[in-house]
């Protein structure tokens, strides 16, 4: 929660803190608070002597009985009429203590439990503000730059702001960075139930895939980074040849610069939190541009601002595409962007005029294969897990399933029951599997695909009860179908299963990869060497074995697409890799020595150099002996060569 | 926000240290006569957008040492403000010039004769016509302001409205200003930061702000300071003058971290300590609404007895730190805030205080009151009582602690090096090519809010200055 106290100090403010606001009725104990999260923007000001002495009172503080720190609060009231030897430790515990709880108290901070605003009631503190910007405020303050659809102009100042701010992070060290996402961890930890209703209105998915996919799989990845991180981002030892003897070499991954992070709309707090967090323990500055259909407006910022960062770190500009362009014109130094093929395509070509390098994480049509000896219980559970978390609306959801033929009837029955149990509403307590469309466009492209497929033969073997309009898609089971159908060459992004037969391995290939996209697979069967096989045919960058979608669970494992599905990989080490700039070094004495292979070049270094290299690569002992007889001649021949 | 090229090797004419009143005026006087000037200051450059809002962040950001800064004996509480404008962004605007008892105080104890109202009313108005000046209208002032007039009334005390450096507070918008003491966000109070400085800036002057200058060295013929800039790299610039405006603290700290040898500096340290009392009514009072001040004590007794009173209010934590007790007592006195007034006495402090750093370069500062102060405080707080009582305070709370706003001295000007660190000319004894005109020159506390008097002086100074260097 703190860079500065420790645990036992901020106990000890906890508990001073309740003797001196005990609460009542109308008012909070100091503890029912969340305010000692803002401890940081006061104790950052303080000097650092007098920051030491302050936890050594706090620390003691915390061992000495609450009967004797009451005692002592009280005699504060009395110490000018107490001998100055007395008087002076007192007057600091009044200034220092209980100055730190009173600030933190009334300073109207923001918080979740509205406690700012039950205590200000209490005391009948109301002001009117006013401001430039608006005629008439209550106790709040417009932001001091525009982030909503902010004119060219506007993105300059968002990025002079950015530059300065990544000279902050930069010195920061990355177990400073990881204390902010530590604390930020614990603050979405806390406020998880509140932050999944907020995705839930902007989405409208189910509480559950809210809690798994957004929740879960954000703590899970900022716990990778706080055990990984130093390892991906040390300077790394690498092995220098022979030839170059008493050198040193190194890579060091250094901060990009500012990042430029465009994120879609279908897991809106996962993707603006990953590529937020990394960026930052890379000790880039970032400005995000979230999807303008789920923005979770304020949502992200107010939890950066709870976990301490300061603002210009993290800056979140709201907009459509229009935003977006301008953004790229500001010049980041790198752009990450999860979306579509169509979008990823414009933002390639707008980066390439400045020659910014992207990262582009798009579409798939993720196919299933399911070999005859697979357990058919496990495999349409897991299928149709696959298929309709996020209703379908996954970038790897699984879009194509393969069925060997043996068991295709068996396979599409249990599913077929299966779905039948598939509960789809907005929840309020978890009690749902599916949720509704999020944007109205994806419904159209999805009627426009099932029209097509169903005008070419399709047959629709659930879901006839959707009027195609609204966006309560449910769950679509198609069969009869071929890789001529829209439905089954482009990316749907619902809830529809797309189901095939197959004969053999090397027929299941050619289908599984006859397709634009590249991203992933899942393949089941209880025979290892086939799933083995299978995994290293097909032409995509994450597979999953005997389960489904199981790549991205992992933040270890490193995420990307091949083919249309995009280019550069994100998470695990490579991730922090991606985000950071490597930086080569070789590292001499200051010596006088002269390089073997510097001026003048003469005829004698030619026939030297020449030996030495056929000695190098001789590949016998004799010739290795060779190498480093020529090798000292040359050196003591570099070291005094003069051209006559 | 400027920022200096980091490999510029380049040589200033003039480096000010220090952004607040004195710094601005010097500067724009001397970038007005073609010099290549450097500002450095520690604090941030904020603007009426970027204030901060919250008590939390404004006692952090906008003052030294995270809010405040104590003396020895840890009781004054000092203010120090760390931020382009300096004290013009935290003060509440009052200008008053000084009396004849101020000035001849000091023309006696400097030696110097042009601390007269003769020599000082043409740079008073020189400066007051540089900026808006305003008095709080009758119909705006609030419950606090009536208390303050009508108890001096009941007592036979006399009072004046305040003059101050305001423009358009939009109190008929009904605007209450408590926030003000944190940065105006409307541009309304004429700190340097808004008048003086904007005008420097467009004429050439480079701000270096977030800029701690660590240490000075000066060769006679040509100044070094060494500082840390806002991303901790250590840097120098290098200048042929240089100009200290960073207050009596600042200097006094600067030049002895650079083993100045002048041993007077940091003697003379005056504060006006100031003492709050509350007063508790049965009716709402309000005073943090509207103008959260408006009145001062204007009695000729007052002065002769080294006191003087103000109408003022603070926002919520400020208040609950001047109340007594904990737990319920304390909750339930945070429950009557609108139904406090609020007067202050500041005195005219006689009993010199000391700066000093000590091993590790930290500032140590011995201010005590004597006998003499003592008893000009209890004065003070007595005539506040009395206004209380007359006007039927149900309660009465004398605030917890001093507080020390208008620092001052430590570099006080005179004749000889005997007694002083600054010459008449406004140059540091021993080095003509060194100057200061800001609070730290101060000879003793003149009892009056030195704001208009600091920036009379720079004026003053910096066209003495320019008119022998160029």
């Amino acid at each position: 929660m703190s860079q500065y106290l420790n645990k036992t100090q901020l106990k000890a403010l906890t508990k001073i803190g309740d003797i001196i606001i005990p609460g009542d009725k109308a008012t909070p104990r100091f503890s029912q608070t969340d305010f000692l999260v803002h401890i940081d923007r006061m104790i950052k000001y303080i000097p650092s002597d007098d920051r030491s002495g302050l936890k050594l009172l706090l620390t003691l503080l915390n061992f000495t009985p609450k009967v004797l720190i009451r005692l002592l609060l009280i005699l504060t009231d009395y110490n000018q009429k107490l001998p100055t030897l007395l008087g002076i430790p007192l007057r600091l515990i009044q200034i220092g203590i209980k100055g730190l709880i009173f600030t933190l108290y009334y300073s109207n901070l923001e918080d979740k439990e509205k406690s700012s605003e039950r205590i200000y009631q209490a005391i009948e503190w109301e002001t009117n503000i006013f401001t430039d910007e608006e005629s008439m405020t209550t106790n709040s303050h417009p932001p001091k730059k525009n982030f909503e659809n902010p004119t060219a102009l506007e993105v300059q100042q968002i990025y002079a702001d950015a530059h300065i701010a990544n000279k902050h992070i930069k010195n920061l060290s990355i177990k400073q960075r990881l204390l902010y996402i530590s604390r930020l961890k614990d603050i979405i930890l806390k406020r998880k139930e509140d932050i999944i209703s907020i995705i839930q209105k902007d989405t409208k998915k189910s509480r559950s895939d809210a809690l798994i996919s957004e929740i879960f799989g954000v703590l899970d990845y900022l716990h990778f980074l706080e055990t990984d991180t130093y390892k991906a981002l040390k300077d790394e030892k690498v092995k220098t040849p022979i030839a170059l003897l008493g050198k040193r070499s190194r890579v060091y991954y250094e901060s990009l610069g500012t990042m430029l992070v465009i994120s879609p709309w279908n897991y809106p707090f996962y993707q603006a939190i990953v590529p937020l967090c990394t960026s930052f323990v890379c000790g880039n500055s970032t400005i995000y541009k979230p999807s303008e259909f789920t923005p979770l407006k304020g949502l992200v910022e107010e939890l950066l601002v709870e976990a301490g960062f300061e603002r210009d770190w993290i800056q979140i500009v709201y907009g459509e595409g229009e935003t977006g362009k301008k953004l790229i014109d500001g010049k980041p130094q790198k752009i990450f962007f999860t979306g579509s093929v169509g979008t990823g395509k414009k933002i390639m070509q707008q980066a390439s005029e400045y020659l910014i390098p992207v990262e582009l994480e798009l579409g798939g049509k993720d196919p299933a294969i399911i070999f005859s000896d697979a357990n058919m219980e496990r495999a349409t559970s897991g299928v149709l897990w696959g298929a309709l978390t996020n209703n379908g609306q996954s970038c790897t959801s699984v879009e194509r399933v393969y069925v060997q033929d043996e068991v295709y009837n068996e396979f599409k029955e249990l599913t077929l029951t299966k779905v039948r149990n598939i509960k789809q509403m907005i929840d309020t307590n978890g009690d749902s599997d599916i949720g509704f469309m999020t944007t109205k466009s994806q419904v159209s492209i999805i009627k426009d695909q099932l029209e097509d497929a169903l005008s070419k033969g399709a047959i629709m073997l659930t879901g006839q009860e959707w009027n195609k309009e609204t966006i309560e898609i449910p769950p679509i089971i198609l069969e009869n179908l071929n890789h001529d159908m829209k439905v089954v060459s482009k990316e749907s992004f619902g809830p529809l299963i797309c189901l095939f037969k197959f004969h053999d391995e090397a027929q299941v290939i050619e289908l599984a990869n006859d397709s634009d996209f590249g991203l992933s697979a899942s393949v089941w069967s209880a025979d290892k060497e086939v799933c083995d096989r299978v995994t290293r045919a097909l032409d995509v960058g994450n597979v999953s074995v005997n389960n489904v979608m199981l790549t991205e669970g992992n933040p270890y494992l490193p995420f990307g697409g091949r083919k249309l599905s995009g280019i550069g990989y994100y998470k695990g080490i490579s991730g922090l890799r991606a985000f950071s700039a490597q930086k080569s070094v070789l590292i001499d004495e200051n010596s006088k020595k002269i390089e073997a292979n510097w001026y003048p070049y003469t005829e004698k270094r030619y026939q030297l150099f020449s030996s030495m290299i056929q000695g190098l690569f001789g590949g016998t002992l004799k010739s290795f002996i060779k190498f480093l007889i020529s090798g000292l001649r040359l050196e003591a021949y570099a070291s005094k060569a003069k051209r006559h | 926000m400027l920022s200096v090229n980091q490999n510029s090797s380049s040589i200033f004419d003039m480096i000010i240290i220090g952004a607040g009143p004195s710094g601005c005026f010097m500067a724009k006087t001397f970038v007005d006569k073609g010099m290549k000037c450097l500002m450095l200051e520690a604090g941030k450059h904020f603007n009426k957008n970027t204030y901060p809002t919250k008590e939390i962040d404004a006692n952090s950001q906008l003052y030294w040492s995270g809010g405040i800064e104590l003396n020895k004996t840890a009781d004054i509480g000092l203010l120090r403000p760390k931020v382009v404008g300096g004290g013009s962004i935290v003060n509440q605007a009052l200008l008053d010039p000084f009396d004849d008892n101020a000035l001849d105080s000091w023309r006696e104890v400097s030696g110097i004769s042009c601390f007269s109202r003769e020599h000082m009313d043409p740079y008073y108005k020189e400066v007051m016509s540089d900026i808006s000046v305003q008095e709080i209208p009758k119909q705006y002032r609030n419950g606090n302001a009536q208390i303050f007039e009508e108890g001096f009334k009941k007592n036979g005390y006399k009072c004046a409205p305040l003059v101050r450096a305001q423009k358009n507070c939009h109190y008929e918008k009904g605007n209450d200003c408590i926030e003000c003491l944190s940065g105006c966000r409307i541009d309304s109070k004429q700190s340097s930061a808004i008048t003086v400085l904007p005008e420097a800036l467009k004429n050439g002057l480079s701000l270096e702000s977030e800029f701690e200058v660590l240490n000075i060295k000066n060769t006679g013929s040509m100044v070094f300071v060494t500082g840390k800039d806002r991303y901790n790299q250590i840097r120098t610039f290098k200048a042929g003058h240089l100009t200290m405006a960073s207050g009596a603290i600042g200097n006094s700290k600067l030049l002895l971290n650079s083993k100045f040898k002048n041993k007077n500096i940091g003697k003379g340290f005056y504060t006006h300590p100031q003492f709050m009392t509350l007063g508790v009514y049965d009716t709402k009072v309000n005073a943090h609404k509207g103008p959260f001040q408006a009145m001062k004590s204007d009695d000729p007794n007052f002065r002769i007895n080294n006191f003087k009173l103000e109408n003022v209010f603070a926002p919520p934590v400020a208040i609950s730190m001047l109340l007594p007790g904990i737990g319920k007592r304390h909750s339930e006195l945070m429950k009557k805030i609108t139904h406090m007034a609020c007067i202050e006495v500041a005195i005219r402090d006689k009993n010199p205080g000391r700066i000093k750093v000590n091993s590790s370069g930290k500032v140590i500062i011995d201010k005590r009151l004597n006998k003499e102060d003592k008893n000009s405080k209890a004065k003070g707080v007595k005539a506040i009582h009395n206004i209380f009582h007359a006007t039927e305070a149900k309660e009465i709370i004398d605030g917890s602690f001093l507080i020390g706003l208008h620092l001052m001295g430590g570099c006080a000007i005179g004749t000889s090096e005997k007694n002083s660190v600054v010459n008449p000319d406004f140059e540091f004894h021993g080095f003509k090519n060194m100057f200061c005109a800001d609070s730290s020159i101060f000879p003793n506390a003149p009892g009056i809010n030195p704001s208009l008097t600091i920036m009379a002086l720079s004026k003053m100074a910096s066209e003495k200055i320019s008119a022998r260097l160029l």
